[in-house]
């Protein structure tokens, strides 16, 4: 009978041809673990099918047989029923393309987040309108400014006067209405405030109280002016107040437009 | 029967087992910079956080990038929460490159990649990028020259005294690969 012969050399043989195998899926990457044990598992499979074939009396064995081999001890009962669930499986005999899973980024970097995507929108939103109110803030600072030259004189009533009173009320208004927008727009935590923004933020140290005080010494010396008065006491630091406001604000301005 | 199966299980046996990638990449050192201008700033914002990772089978090695978009610094705070802003970047965290370089071009000094950009929730497919490419033992130093567009992902510029941005934001890449050899995991 030749095969008896053959078949005992190669259940013989199988653990020399299996064992690197075995050695080779053990070693491979920790990281792609399910291809590589699904195709040696494939090839494992093979072996128990062709050792099966190869000693059966009938050379046949259903594929979907999932009674272990006899004596086997090179794998458990459970791996030869998962081995027949691969038969109906392509070979996993390459690895795909990497995914972003592979590169491992921690959770918090991958990971959406729409509140954050919504808070960013409505800062943005917000820190535009501040953009562009502080912008049309500068037409009446600067005529403010020139008009306040030619509010000063000896009469106790003066269109000039009138005029640069408006126009100083006019620029408190629209200052802190583009105040209020950067004021109330969201923070985003976790951000540190680096670059020229810093400056811009600290100017409005400067500019912020000014931007008060100087309409309330403009008020003292505009009634000053009224009762007939020559402009006294802290009402006369109202023109140099304003300077050093207008002057803050505008530099605020160019610490976010220019490049230092 | 049985001579003809043990012929198979031989064969099978002693053909090479084509199990896992046939070699490795991994991006060790990455400077991502991307450039904006605008008539009174140019701006160019930079990352190193990006991650990558490389697999070779049969002679093609697919390639895949990722950076969080808000590890770009531009060197203001307020600009890169509001770059975040317009690129939806919370939304959206990361960029993804995804290439495939045949693994005969490492050889080369120049190689030009079909490039897959996934930004903003838009994906944009830019052909023939050319990257420069010096290889140094077991290590690949790539660097080149993206030429991406806001309106490639979709993304409305950005203005400044109400003035936008421009519409190109070319991204510069320098990068250095490291193969981890075969089977090997990836650092």
């Amino acid at each position: 009978m030749p095969t008896i012969p053959v078949g005992t050399f190669a259940v013989a043989n199988a653990w020399l041809l299996v064992a690197p195998l075995l050695c080779f899926a053990q070693a491979a990457s920790p990281e792609e673990p399910s291809s590589v044990n699904v195709a040696a598992d494939s090839l494992r499979s093979a072996v128990v099918r062709a050792i099966r074939t190869t000693i059966s009396p009938n050379s046949f064995v259903a594929e979907t047989d999932p009674s272990p081999v006899e004596g086997s001890v090179f794998f458990s009962v459970e791996q030869a029923q998962g081995n027949n669930q691969d038969q109906a499986k392509p070979p996993a005999n390459k690895q795909g393309p990497p995914s972003v899973s592979d590169l491992g980024f921690p959770p918090e970097q991958t990971k959406p987040n729409p509140q954050e995507q919504e808070r960013l929108d409505k800062r943005s939103h917000m820190l535009k309108t501040h953009q562009r109110l502080g912008l049309i803030t500068t037409v009446p600072l600067v005529a403010t400014v020139i008009t306040g030259g030619m509010a000063g004189g000896r009469k106790t009533n003066s269109t000039d006067r009138d005029l640069h009173a408006a126009l100083g009320s006019a620029t408190a208004g629209l200052y802190f209405t583009t105040a209020y927008f950067a004021i109330f727009a969201p923070k985003i935590p976790g951000t540190p405030t680096r670059g020229p923004i810093r400056l811009h933020k600290a100017l409005a140290w400067i500019h912020g109280p000014g931007m008060i005080l100087t309409p309330v010494l403009g008020e003292m010396a505009f009634a000053q002016k009224d009762r007939g008065e020559r402009v006294h006491g802290i009402a006369s630091a109202h023109g140099a107040v304003a300077i050093v406001t207008a002057g803050a604000y505008g530099l605020a301005i160019l610490s976010v437009s220019m490049k230092f | 029967m049985p001579t003809r199966t043990l012929l198979v299980f031989l064969l099978l046996a002693l053909s090479k087992p084509a199990v896992g990638a046939d070699s490795q990449w991994v991006l060790e050192r990455s400077t991502l910079t991307y450039h904006v201008s605008h008539p009174l700033h140019q701006i160019d914002g930079t990352s190193h956080a990006a991650r990558g990772k490389g697999v070779c089978n049969a002679g093609e090695c697919d390639f895949l990038i990722a950076v969080p978009v808000k590890s770009f610094d531009s060197g203001d705070s307020n600009r890169d929460l509001h770059m975040l802003q317009a690129a939806r970047g919370a939304q959206f965290p990361l960029v993804t490159v995804r290439t495939r370089v045949a693994e005969a071009d490492f050889g080369s000094t120049t190689i030009r990649a079909d490039l897959e950009i996934q930004f903003a929730g838009q994906t944009a497919q830019f052909r023939l990028v050319p990257f420069q490419l010096t290889k140094q033992g077991a290590q690949i130093q790539l660097s080149g020259s993206i030429p991406a567009t806001l309106s490639d992902f979709k993304i409305d510029p950005p203005s400044l005294l109400t003035i936008p941005v421009k519409n190109e934001i070319p991204v510069r890449v320098d990068m250095t690969w490291s193969s981890s050899g075969t089977g090997s995991s990836p650092k």
